[in-house]
């Protein structure tokens, strides 16, 4: 029933579970909170990396909630069952390796989604209000709603003010 | 490599301006720019989303 590609990670007191299906790369969680979402690493989450408030916190500014969590308390007979399983092999959340982005010549894609971020992948150069270049990504997602409070980048704040965007 | 990186800048209070190489897909998966420079509007105020129309000048936008 589920996509097996799905993970679920726990600590004990909540689990998160990972839908790679969803992700967008918005890279919110690894900006945030590198200590518990590494893409470099296996397994990419380690749920001993911050406190269980913390990575709910940043779990709930996943733009498309690839990332959702719950309490164990909370946890269907199944999803009790993926938290005893062993680890499996991973997709890599990041699609590029470094080697094939050095390759790469195509344009950037910058991706308008509907009532949400501007998504932005492949080789480009972010530059702040004073000319500075920015941490270099190979995907980010821009606010669009004008909410965010990790400006200029989305933090899914556009899902509770109901932002639309009737242009397209 | 260099040249054909596209450039995001951010424009404090205002739009993202976007110039070098890259393309605009809007949500239906239609290109529809493909040469710079673009203003997108960041503020969620433009009566012409994607684009920037100048809303941020009126509705206070900053960040």
């Amino acid at each position: 029933m589920s996509d097996p590609r799905n993970r679920q990670y726990t600590n004990g007191e909540i689990t998160v579970f990972w839908i790679p299906s969803k992700c967008i790369h918005a890279t919110t969680c690894f900006r945030e909170l590198i200590e518990v979402f590494n893409p470099g690493r296996r397994p990419w989450v380690n749920m001993e990396g911050a406190p269980t408030r913390r990575i709910s916190e940043v779990v709930n500014k996943c733009p498309t909630q690839a990332i959702v969590w719950k309490h164990n308390k909370d946890l269907t007979e199944e999803e009790k069952l993926g938290n005893r399983r062993e680890a499996r092999e991973e997709e890599n959340p990041e699609t590029l390796t470094e080697a094939e982005e050095k390759k790469r010549v195509k344009p950037a894609s910058v991706r308008i989604m509907k009532d949400g971020p501007i998504v932005v992948e492949g080789s480009f150069k972010i530059i702040g209000a004073n000319d500075e270049t920015l941490k270099p990504a190979l995907m980010t997602s821009f606010c669009r709603c004008g909410n965010s409070k990790s400006m200029p980048y989305c933090d899914g704040t556009h899902r509770k003010t109901g932002f639309t965007d009737e242009s397209i | 490599m260099e040249e054909s990186n596209a450039r995001f800048k951010v424009i404090t209070g205002g739009p993202l301006e976007i110039t070098g190489h890259f393309r605009v897909v809007n949500a239906n998966g239609k290109i529809i720019e493909k040469e710079g420079p673009v203003f997108l509007c960041r503020c969620g105020g433009s009566s012409n989303k994607p684009y920037c129309d100048g809303s941020h000048k009126r509705n206070g936008f900053s960040e």
